[in-house]
């Protein structure tokens, strides 16, 4: 390996340490943490570069993250979330064809081991404190008789199967969650040999099992076994097999324990307890509620309401105040929504990020959901100690009906939520079926996007953007096309998705190639996401496009989204873009204050309006709106500046907007977008 | 505690929480009950930042023992052990120096049973179930072990634990007892809650514990730096967790949200 990729490996062990060290504790010091996440980036990108590529190397880091007590309710995201953005940026994992999707792969393989991981370290965990139990038990047994009652309430409380069986294998003793598993009765149990509880297949192996660690030559068996249940059907366990001795250290009995794992049962089992709280607010966690909502959507005679709230605004808190702010903001809207549902029962979670859960088992004197909504908003706004105040948006679910399951219900609320978000702030909405339905579908191509992607199923075509005067051609837009789906509706699914960056790196060196081999194609338009307009390494992305395909930068011009630049984070973007000579505009702007006075701080030279600005001006009569909007695009264009129109649909609205002078636009009026291949080459 | 029959799991009431297995659950353990959980989960509310300190407690209690091993100490006397989870005392020292011994003592059942198991096959650790504040009893009981020196150094820990000793109990005297019956140029090293950093949280995290088999008791700066009567502490002093000799490339952590003073001195 070349030097330089060392140190950027050593960059991103740096950096993954960084990110972890705060979720777990890890008796290793930062400098032997970092070492040994090193030798994991090495494993990820050896399984990245290689041909063919299998994701298959990659599963030992989930393990090895475990092994080393990475464990955190937070370890795993951002392991993702640090692993996310370093590979697709590594220098040496460039030319990696499919980058993104490999990426994808990848880190969908590493969460999956490192879940299955953590169920056999909690399993391991739990069998020891049992043993640990009973051994204490046998032992001050023969002293005393006293500890029966406690002792059976953690043997018959247990999840785990649990039978002590003497030397010759009958069971002494056997749990309620035994029994259970195979469906037999416990009592009956008594007596009988354990090994005929298994799959006969099974058997002759477990004999030899039994007899090694009866013999003392294993300490302990951990296997995966079947045991039969009593209608025949095959039960799939993590089996774990330990000697008891007498105080003298003769051997006196086998403990047996095992949990099921089959598949149905792993279904309906969420992760371990461990995983069940928020770690910053201590509210339950997602996990956690999904069991709350279950048993109280079973449960509750009145039917429960679901409410899903996500604060508004809160990333400018938390990128303006700093994330400790944040932090402590966070747990005290968690702390004043349980005092909100506090008379009743119910639960609250927070599910991620900003965003919260409240379940209500509704009894005769629970407010109605108006009232409801009502004391939450309150509750927000009062400011906090550093006078911040909230407001959060909320989906309900009122009163499913019993036939829903919960992962229905969360995302009918969740869907619920993204509505009542879209129309503004402090925003509430109830379940509306119809409504869902196509947010249902939007959901299913999102989820579907990355394959696609992948398949090569997303194109990008180009629309021509004309002098409206004159109608010569002055360049051309990329667009994006999957499906019926239009460059927006692209944009927008992979924002929701977290495949921008991923795409839009794609995109713009796959339209940089056709503009490299198509003179015809002027010079490139490029509208990038709000995500890849904030991206750190923007610059460097563009600059390593031009460079691969051998584009020029005269024919390049790229559109910033104007909001990620209100909010100071892109900000940078736009100045070093400029330095290097790239022409830089802003894309989607509405002209409002605020985004007029970003004209005097950037240094673009063009800006494409908001589609909404043009769809406005197209459905009203001629009157202010238009005469303010003329006045303002004469105003930018004073100051040197070009305007760009989109969507333009009709000879109507060309001819208006070429009065208006403007320096160009585009829609299909005007021409449609086309593949890459109709172009002249 | 019944002296002899002390490891008899008639004490193991499950429906009532102990501080053992409430530091496991923070630690993301998974030897702890329902009612634990429960309990660690109101400890949460009142003190949101418990996960991080627990984590800093445990952290610390590495870099004390690497410290102690550094300066030559090979035996150690674990005061309020705990649960065995990552990073144990044994572990730690034995890395360093292998010829290391320890002597873990917990007044805790699940603790006991636990270390007992954990350390079957080392016979160079043992653990003892006392309370440590009986100090005739501990000392007694370790000398039985045969597997400390008393001529020799000892590193005498005592970790995330005497906030559970009341002031009835003479937490000075306790440790002055320690002090006694250890040569010179052994070392303590503590940690224990204050009410200086956040009065407010800690406030809640007495409320809340009230309720388990461990009430608490936050000590001041002052009271802490008074444990230490007859060591010279070595720097810097007693300060919040994570300010005791970070590592080299440590993660910056907010001190003032750290709920714990440490500090380790050695004896004259
Ligand atoms: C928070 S844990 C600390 C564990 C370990 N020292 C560490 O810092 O990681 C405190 C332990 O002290 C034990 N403990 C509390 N008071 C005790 C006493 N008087 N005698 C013995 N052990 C005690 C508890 O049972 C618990 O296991």
């Amino acid at each position: 390996m070349s030097p330089p990729a060392r140190t950027r490996r050593q960059d991103i062990a740096r950096a993954w340490m960084r990110a972890v060290y705060p979720t777990a504790y890890v008796p290793m010091s930062p400098v032997e943490i970092e070492l040994y996440l090193l030798e994991l980036v090495d494993v990820i990108a050896a399984a990245t570069q290689a041909e063919p590529f299998t994701v298959e190397p990659v599963a030992v880091v989930g393990d090895r993250l475990v092994e080393a007590h990475f464990t955190g309710p937070e370890t795993l995201q951002r392991t993702v979330e640090v692993l996310g953005h370093a590979l697709l940026f590594a220098p040496e994992l460039q030319d990696v064809p499919r980058l993104a999707e490999k990426v994808v792969a990848i880190l969908g393989c590493l969460s999956t081991s490192f879940a299955t991981s953590m169920r056999m370290d909690a399993f391991n965990q739990q069998e020891e404190i049992k043993l640990a139990l009973l051994a204490a038990k046998l032992r001050a047994e023969r002293v005393l008789k006293v500890s029966e009652a406690r002792f059976r309430e953690v043997f018959d409380s247990s999840a785990f199967g649990i039978a002590l069986t003497d030397l010759r294998g009958e069971c002494v003793d056997a749990n309620a969650a035994l029994a259970d598993m195979i469906g037999a009765d416990r009592a009956g149990l008594i007596g009988r040999r354990l090994i005929e509880l298994f799959d006969p297949a099974d058997v002759d192996e477990l004999v030899s099992t039994y007899r090694a660690v009866g013999e003392g030559r294993v300490e302990r068996v951990r296997e995966q076994r079947r045991l039969l249940r009593a209608d025949g059907e095959p039960v799939w366990v993590h089996l774990a097999v330990s000697l008891l001795r007498e105080a003298e250290g003769k051997p006196s009995h086998h403990v047996t324990m095992v949990e099921d794992v089959s598949e149905l049962h792993l279904l309906q089992k969420n992760l371990d307890f461990q995983l069940l709280h928020d770690a910053l607010t201590g509210l339950s966690n997602r996990q956690h509620f999904l069991t709350r909502l279950e048993t109280l959507h079973g449960t509750s005679r009145g039917g429960i309401t679901l409410y899903y709230l996500a604060l508004d605004a809160f990333s400018v808190v938390n990128n303006g105040l700093g994330h400790a702010v944040g932090d402590q903001l966070l747990t005290e809207v968690g702390r004043r929504l349980k005092a909100v549902v506090a008379d009743e029962t119910a639960a609250v979670a927070r599910m991620g990020g900003d965003e919260f859960a409240i379940v209500v088992a509704n009894s005769p004197t629970t407010p109605t959901v108006p009232a409801m909504v009502e004391r939450i908003n309150e509750a927000l706004e009062k400011p906090m100690d550093n006078g911040v105040a909230l407001s959060a948006s909320i989906g309900v679910v009122d009163r499913p009906a019993a036939g829903w399951d919960v992962a229905e219900l969360l995302r009918a609320a969740n869907a619920t939520l993204r509505r009542a978000k879209a129309g503004g702030k402090r925003q509430w909405q109830t379940y509306d079926r119809h409504v869902d339905q196509r947010i249902r579908e939007h959901q299913s191509r999102a989820a579907r996007m990355p394959g696609a992607l992948a398949d090569g199923e997303v194109e990008v075509e180009y629309q021509p953007v004309v002098d409206p005067t004159g109608g010569q051609v002055l360049g051309h837009l990329a667009r994006l096309r999957w499906e019926e789906l239009e460059h927006d509706e692209c944009l927008e699914l992979a924002e929701a998705t977290g495949l921008s960056l991923a795409l839009g790196q794609w995109a713009l060196r796959e339209a940089a190639g056709e503009a490299t081999a198509s003179d015809a194609l002027g010079v490139l338009h490029f509208e990038l996401s709000p995500m890849q307009s904030r991206d750190e390494d923007l610059v460097h992305t563009v600059k390593r496009t031009l460079d691969e395909t051998g584009l020029p930068v005269s024919r390049l011009r790229i559109f910033l989204d104007t909001r990620s630049m209100l909010d100071g984070t892109g900000e940078d973007n736009a100045q070093v873009l400029r330095d290097n000579g790239i022409a830089t505009g802003l894309a989607r702007f509405n002209g409002g204050q605020a985004e007029l006075s970003l004209l005097a701080d950037l240094p673009v030279d063009s800006l494409i309006l908001d589609p909404s600005v043009v769809r406005r001006l197209a459905e009203r009569p001629e009157g202010f709106l238009h005469d303010a909007t003329a006045g303002m695009v004469r105003l930018i264009r004073s100051s040197g500046r070009s305007v760009l129109v989109p969507d333009v649909s009709t000879p109507e609205r060309a001819a208006w907007w070429a009065r208006v002078e403007v320096d160009a636009a585009f829609g299909d009026h005007l021409a449609p977008a086309v593949p890459g291949y109709e172009l002249a080459h | 505690m019944t002296e002899g029959l002390s490891w008899v799991p008639s004490t193991i009431d499950t429906g009532l929480p102990s501080a053992a297995r409430i530091y496991d659950y923070l630690l993301g353990g998974g030897h702890n009950f329902a009612a634990d959980r429960e309990l660690a989960e109101k400890f949460l509310l009142a003190q949101p930042n418990a996960r991080t300190i627990a984590r800093l407690n445990r952290a610390f209690l590495r870099r004390a023992v690497l410290h102690l091993a550094d300066a030559g100490v090979r035996q150690f006397l674990d005061l309020g052990s705990g649960i065995p989870t990552v990073g144990n005392v044994h572990e730690i020292a034995q890395r360093a120096a292998p010829e290391s011994r320890v002597v873990y003592v917990d007044f805790e059942d699940v603790a006991v049973a636990h270390s007992r198991m954990l350390l079957e096959d080392d016979d160079q650790s043992t653990v003892l179930q006392e309370d440590m504040t009986d100090t005739d009893a501990v000392l007694a009981g370790v000398r039985d072990t045969g597997l400390i020196d008393f001529a020799e150094p000892i590193g005498v820990l005592t970790v995330g634990v005497f906030h559970f000793v009341p002031p009835e109990r003479d937490p000075v005297g306790v440790v002055a007892a320690y002090r006694d019956a250890v040569a010179p140029g052994s070392y303590l090293a503590l940690s224990q809650f204050t009410a200086d950093l956040q009065p407010e949280e800690m406030t809640g995290v007495v409320a809340v514990m009230r309720r388990s088999a461990n009430p608490m008791f936050p000590r001041t700066h002052a009271e802490i730096t008074a444990m230490f009567d007859g060591f010279d502490l070595v720097e810097p002093g007693v300060v919040p967790l994570p300010l005791w000799r970070p590592e080299d490339g440590a993660v910056e952590e907010d001190a003032d949200r750290a709920g714990i003073f440490a500090g380790v001195g050695r004896k004259k």
